[in-house]
């Protein structure tokens, strides 16, 4: 059995992180790589997203990337919205990864330094929901360029 | 291939109301029917267009108007659910099985935003990714940075639309807004603003098809040809207006609307300059701008400009929204696409009043939403 299995924490989604959820440091987002088609799509597949064929693998995203384009959430969003309290306007992003797939992520930073092309970290942190321990993510800011601007 | 068309419109004004959505459906079939100068018992099929009403809702609403045996379907394909309920009639009466149809959109919603979990997965919820007008604003930042579309020319959609609203009766709201008031209203999600885009609200409206042939046998006056209707799903990620969690950066799929609009140029055998007005779906004001090119009004990345040289106002080469769009109309989203095709009938008839577009021959409808659902439909008179 994976340490993922043993760990009472879980994952805001099935199939979205590699690695195991008792070390946060290395966990990472999951993709699946098609060999047919050579689309890379988000999360663990059984199928791939593109051509549907059963020719994909697992594999570990990159954890660096790059904001491709973004917007400010300035209204709460409907529903069962478990950001933080009160609510706050937040940057909310497509990042592109070195795999070549976008990823929609809220990104953790000052929302007035939110620019296209701005170089991006992945940032798995823990959220406490009903006594378990939940997996959540984000991106942020490289230390390097926050410490620049 | 037999010709399928129009020979009744109706329609509920959009709005709120405090109505039931019963009522509002059955006014708009009711209406339709008029139109016609048919009779309900005379309808062989019926189709609801409906994405937020109960099972059923199209036999609640018909059996206002008298009992039926005949075969009354809902339809839900999203913001298109109305192109794909039109486009089932005009399957039906082309199959030659039937020869006289009812397309009933209707729709009631409540205030807000809407229910996220209709379309999000919790997880997408929880992390606030569940604000419909997130992703369109993210479409917009990068049209903006890859073509120099500026938050002006956005505003000056949002300012066109309220201002055509103005001669609307059907329309939510009436009201012309300045482009200063527009560019001074809240931001909702960057770039975009409140008086930019669209509210959820109620509405009906209705159309009676039939075959050519039978058109001619009712005697009807004023016949308008569907030259083509189109539905269709985007490709892996050829949208991310909602509810993606990714898309890809090599993958170079063609859009929804290029889709949708490309097979019915095809089949209508009329490409974007032989059509005279667009009723399309301005969610928000720069899904326009970006529809402009998804239809070949002119090349990608030039969207902005048509709006700068008044290209799209009634009055231009090619007028979008005479109705005013969904940012004035509200998107009671079942009813949508049937109203802007009971539009376009009403233009093609020279009956839109100040909204008319002279001449008008042909014209197009268009609607766009989540998953990628799009719908286009061609009218020709």
């Amino acid at each position: 059995m994976t340490a993922q299995n043993e760990s009472p924490r879980v994952p805001v989604r099935e199939g979205l992180f590699s690695g195991p959820l008792s070390d946060l440091d290395r966990v990472t987002l999951a993709g699946s790589r098609c060999s047919s088609c050579g689309e890379t799509s988000l999360g663990s597949k059984t199928l791939c997203a593109n051509c549907g064929k059963e020719t994909v693998r697992d594999i570990a995203l990159g954890t660096r990337g790059t904001l491709w384009t973004y917007t400010v959430v300035r209204h709460r969003p409907p529903g069962n919205y478990k950001g933080p309290e009160p609510f706050a306007p937040f940057g909310l992003g497509l990042v592109e990864l070195p795999e070549g797939v976008r990823v929609m992520a809220p990104i953790h930073c000052d929302v007035d330094k939110l620019k296209i092309g701005l170089p991006l970290r992945f940032k798995p942190y823990l959220r406490k929901d009903d006594g378990r321990e939940v997996v959540a993510f984000a991106f942020e800011m490289e230390e390097t360029e926050a410490a620049n601007v | 291939m037999s010709d399928v068309v129009i020979i009744g419109a109706g329609i509920h004004p959009f709005g709120r109301f405090d109505k039931s959505y019963e009522e509002l459906g059955a006014a708009a079939a009711a209406a339709a029917l008029r139109d016609a100068g048919v009779e309900w018992s005379q309808i062989q099929a019926a189709y609801l267009s409906r994405m937020y009403l109960p099972a059923t809702s199209g036999a609640r609403i018909l059996r206002r108007l008298g009992s039926t045996d005949i075969s009354i379907v809902d339809i839900e394909a999203a913001c298109a659910s109305g192109g794909a309920a039109l486009r089932q009639a005009v399957l039906a009466v082309r199959s030659g099985e039937i020869d006289l149809a009812l397309v009933l959109g209707c729709e009631k919603m409540p205030r807000g935003f809407m229910d996220p979990s209709m379309i999000y997965s919790a997880w997408q919820i929880e992390l606030g990714m569940s604000l419909n007008p997130a992703y369109w604003s993210m479409r917009a930042k990068r049209h903006m940075h890859d073509y120099g579309t500026t938050e002006r020319q956005i505003a000056k959609v949002a300012f066109k639309n309220h201002r055509n609203s103005v001669h609307n009766p059907n329309a939510m709201y009436q009201k012309e807004f300045s482009l200063e008031e527009i560019l001074a209203s809240p931001l909702v999600c960057d770039p975009i603003r409140r008086l930019e885009i669209c509210a959820p609200d109620d509405g009906a409206a209705a159309l009676v098809v039939a075959s050519a042939e039978r058109a001619r046998k009712l005697g009807a006056a004023n016949p308008i040809q569907i030259a083509a209707c189109c539905h269709t799903i985007a490709r892996y990620s050829a949208d991310f207006r909602c509810p993606a969690d990714s898309m890809s950066a090599t993958a170079d799929n063609p859009g929804p609307t290029e889709v949708a609009a490309n097979q019915a140029y095809e089949r209508s055998g009329l490409g974007p300059k032989d059509i005279n007005c667009f009723e399309v779906q301005d969610t928000d004001a720069f899904c326009e701008i970006e529809i402009y090119e998804s239809l070949g009004l002119c090349a990608l990345g030039e969207g902005g400009r048509l709006i700068d040289e008044g290209v799209t106002e009634i009055g231009g080469k090619a007028p979008v929204n005479m109705s005013g769009g969904l940012i004035s109309k509200g998107e009671p989203v079942g009813a949508s696409h049937v109203g802007q095709i009971v539009e376009l009938v009403s233009q093609l008839r020279g009956t839109a009043g100040k909204r008319q577009v002279e001449g008008a021959k042909v014209a197009l409808g268009h609607v766009l939403g989540a998953g990628g659902n799009c719908a286009v439909t061609i009218l020709k008179r």
